[in-house]
């Protein structure tokens, strides 16, 4: 009997993915084995101390990384390095700020608690697979964990239409683009005979092959479903009918993991397996960085729905994060790592405000429902107001910082028109964003329909997030410099 | 390659009995054309009253989700068997607790009632089990129900 | 190609045409018969096509599971989902949603099957066929193998796959409930007659 090296497995820099991954199905055999229905609340407190400790284990491996050195683990499937471990802390920065939004939101309708806190648990583990994922494999098959689950998730509210018509687009279309990313998969391991990323990078580095038709289909087939899970231009069709459709906690928690989980998996693929290759990549991502910061923006200005209008701004952050892509330098890096972290805070607040707007059976976000809501709850339009200027970029807020960041990068870069158009969009959607800010103060017309959302004032846990989020928004737009020099010591032990 | 010969030889073979039964079928079967009645669902002799449900339940698709997750369990136990004494209790410990996660969702699966037959009543666990609304199309269907009776 | 061909046995390549064949002939009924059960039969087609060009690539195990798991389970699944909906719904597939959009799947698919074929004529391959690059351990057969790799170098991957697992059943479950109200009040009056 020949001996067989077995991979070593390093529990704690894998602790994040097993917390939320091991959180979710003991949270299942729960309920499983409980008599009585779960409490709500139980369920509620459970999935955040989950993220909790998913939180803490992602800050101790960021340390321990910081320490170290990047290296991999189970045979150089997972990178232990301080970008998973920055992206670890966001994904579970986002865990606990969904969990508690939607809380008030479950209770209301009727939908079963446990299933919800299940799948968001195991969906966001799919994030942190796909951002330590090191094996284009492991790669796909954290896109799947993150994907499917969204996709159940969206067919949540089984009262309304619109949900199970967002669920069915987001599955068919998601689907799809699975089936590209795979071949994209398929094409890279035929060319470069593997599908680990660094034995990719060694390969391409010992010099492109003569004849590199094959990888290049593989690298555009990879680039397309990278392209439509993050939603940029012109794979951006499902993004605001599913964004509508789907319950509005649910919208929230897509926003922010499946934006984290794609854009981190892009940065690792691109800069650390294919760096070789990024003069075919740049002109790419370029110009599908220029038409998702103008589409969005354009698109945001002419909507008449709060749920649709956050798509196309999700979006156009889409069309930033590509930008610090573009720069493809760790100032690149770093500025996306800050921009993911505070993008999910502000995007997951907002949809949690939406939630409030929404009404009782959730299907109704038309901006004129938000006509006045500063005058008659001043404390749930200012919040709104912050976290609607700060996705705007003003200044001392994150967006801020975020947007300037990025596009310092891409100026450092060299790529002087792309942060032309950056600041062009951003000037467009701040317009959308004001018109939106100036009708929560609006003083006249001031919506006299039932907006629900007296019940939900006492919805605590909502509303502490969503003050949470807002504190996070202004301090980190004031003091920026810890977590700046967070994403930059993260990017430093990259695994290269 | 060679060792796939009888899998073709089947093959073919299957195909031949395929061809030839309806080759036979044509040559043996009775000439006249059935009638309608002939070929309507036997009812013990009584005129059927109403369609036949066309529409599967639900739960066979969970039974057939159960069957997948299960199947796709032993694809994985195969190899895991063949190189079971090289892995050692390594090998052992990750089957187990892939298995181990995979038992979960059958604790789940049978706790949701997706493998009780009979009436849905389990199914409903975790939602109230009145509401006002429930209970005004309740009423009202009662009523209707016993209209019928009537 | 042309050396491609050359370098191919004559058995090796009349089994890739049976594969290939049936593949094709499977999914181009997947698309024309009428009768969806008919198409489901032919995507069993076009999934054995697939074992039996896994075998055609020394995948023997891969090919027993591509016929247990695909041609078995899978398509047995996707036979519910047409019997939950109901056999006899009949789509009218003459409607083009979008204004010439047939005339523009097929310039499409024209210029994606070309594109393929290019990329067979071009492409650098690292890894391909056991014709190609000969057989793993002498063609002594591979469960072992693919065991080994399994539990080393996808160590990861395979446990990952319980945790898509687990999804796939919650959300099963979730989808599948029964929760509308005329339902409700259906059970409660078993309930009651029970």
């Amino acid at each position: 009997m020949n001996h067989l090296a077995l991979p070593t497995v390093s529990y704690a820099a894998l602790a994040p993915i097993l917390f939320l991954l091991l959180g979710g199905v003991a949270l299942m055999v729960l309920s499983a084995l409980s008599r009585r229905p779960l409490a709500a609340g139980t369920v509620t407190g459970y999935s955040v101390l989950i993220g909790f400790g998913a939180l803490i284990s992602a800050l101790a491996e960021y340390g321990h990384v910081n320490g170290a050195g990047p290296s991999s683990t189970v045979a150089s499937a997972i990178a232990v390095d301080g970008f998973s471990a920055a992206i670890a802390v966001t994904v579970s920065v986002v865990v606990i700020l969904a969990s508690l939004l939607s809380h008030g939101y479950l209770r209301r309708m009727q939908i079963d608690a446990p299933a919800y806190h299940v799948l968001a648990l195991t969906s966001a583990s799919g994030a942190i697979i796909m951002a330590a994922a090191n094996d284009l494999v492991v790669l796909f098959l954290g896109l799947e964990i993150l994907s499917i689950a969204l996709y159940v998730l969206a067919a949540l509210n089984r009262r309304s239409a619109k949900s199970e018509e967002a669920a069915l687009k987001y599955f068919i279309l998601g689907g799809f683009s699975s089936a590209i990313f795979l071949f994209g998969i398929a094409f890279t391991y035929g060319a470069t005979g593997s599908t680990n990323l660094q034995v990719i990078t060694r390969t391409l580095g010992e010099g492109v092959a003569a004849k590199p038709g094959l990888l290049l289909a593989g690298l555009g087939l990879l680039l397309v479903g990278f392209f439509f899970k993050v939603a940029a231009v012109p794979f951006h069709l499902w993004t605001p009918d599913v964004y509508e459709g789907a319950p509005t906690p649910v919208t929230g928690f897509m926003a922010a993991a499946a934006k984290v989980g794609g854009f981190a998996a892009l940065l690792r693929v691109l800069l650390t397996a294919m760096p070789q290759l990024s003069t075919n990549w740049t002109p790419v991502v370029y110009s599908v960085a220029v038409a998702t910061l103008i589409g969005g923006a354009v698109l945001m200005v002419v909507q008449r729905d709060a749920k649709r209008m956050l798509a196309y701004s999700s979006i156009n952050h889409a069309g930033f994060l590509l930008v610090g892509i573009v720069a493809a330098t760790s100032a690149g890096i770093s500025a996306d790592l800050f921009y993911l972290f505070t993008y999910s805070v502000t995007a997951l607040a907002t949809f949690g405000i939406v939630t409030m707007l929404a009404g009782p059976r959730d299907d109704d976000a038309g901006i004129d429902r938000l006509s006045g809501l500063a005058r008659r709850h001043p404390a749930i339009g200012a919040a709104m107001a912050i976290l609607l200027l700060a996705q705007a970029g003003v200044p001392f807020t994150t967006g801020f910082i975020a947007k300037f960041s990025v596009i310092e990068a891409v100026v450092g870069h060299g790529s002087i028109p792309l942060a032309i158009i950056a600041m062009a969009s951003a000037a467009v959607a701040v317009f959308a964003y004001l018109r939106l800010v100036a009708t929560l103060y609006r003083t006249e017309d001031i919506a006299t329909v039932d907006l629900g959302y007296d019940d939900s004032l006492t919805d605590g846990p909502a509303a502490f997030a969503i003050g949470l989020s807002v504190v996070v928004t202004i301090f980190f737009g004031i003091f920026p410099a810890a977590l700046l020099d967070f994403g930059r010591t993260a990017v430093a032990h990259l695994l290269p | 390659m060679n060792a796939y010969l009888p899998v073709f030889i089947l093959m073919i073979v299957g195909i031949l009995f395929a061809g030839l039964s309806f080759v036979a079928s044509g040559l043996l079967a009775p000439r006249k054309k059935p009638t309608a009645a002939k070929l309507a669902p036997y009812e013990c002799g009584i005129v059927p009253e109403r369609e036949p449900p066309q529409r599967f339940p639900v739960r066979f698709y969970l039974v057939a989700m159960i069957f997948i997750v299960f199947d796709i369990e032993i694809v994985f136990m195969y190899p895991f068997a063949v190189v079971f004494r090289q892995l050692a209790l390594f090998g052992f410990l990750e089957v187990a607790a892939f298995s181990v996660v995979l038992f979960a969702a059958l604790l789940y699966l049978v706790s949701n009632g997706a493998l009780s037959w009979g009436p849905a009543v389990i199914l409903t666990r975790g939602m109230p089990s009145r509401t006002s609304e429930s209970t005004i199309t309740r009423i009202s269907a009662t009523k209707s129900t016993d209209g019928q009776a009537a | 190609m042309t050396s491609l061909l050359a370098t191919v046995a004559i058995p090796d390549l009349l089994v890739f045409l049976l594969g290939a064949l049936l593949c094709l002939v499977g999914a181009v009924s997947i698309l024309t018969v009428k009768n969806p059960v008919h198409a489901a039969l032919s995507l069993v087609m076009t999934l054995f096509g697939i074992a039996v060009l896994f075998i055609e690539l020394q995948a023997d195990f891969l090919a027993a599971v591509q016929i247990i798991v695909y041609a078995g389970a899978i398509v047995v699944l996707f036979l519910f989902v047409i019997m939950f909906l109901g056999v006899d719904r009949e789509e009218d597939l003459a409607v083009e949603p979008i204004v010439g959009q047939r005339p523009l799947a097929a310039v499409l698919i024209t210029a994606l099957m070309a594109s393929i074929v290019a990329l067979g004529l071009v492409g650098h391959f690292e890894v391909g066929p056991a014709t190609q690059t000969g057989m793993l351990h002498g063609g002594a057969g591979n469960v072992a193998d693919l065991g080994r790799s399994v539990f080393t170098t996808y160590l990861f991957a395979f446990e990952a796959t319980a945790g898509l697992l687990i999804i796939a059943v919650v959300g099963a479950v979730v989808l599948a409930r029964r929760n509308n109200p005329d339902d409700h009040v259906a059970e409660s009056q078993v309930e009651e007659l029970a």
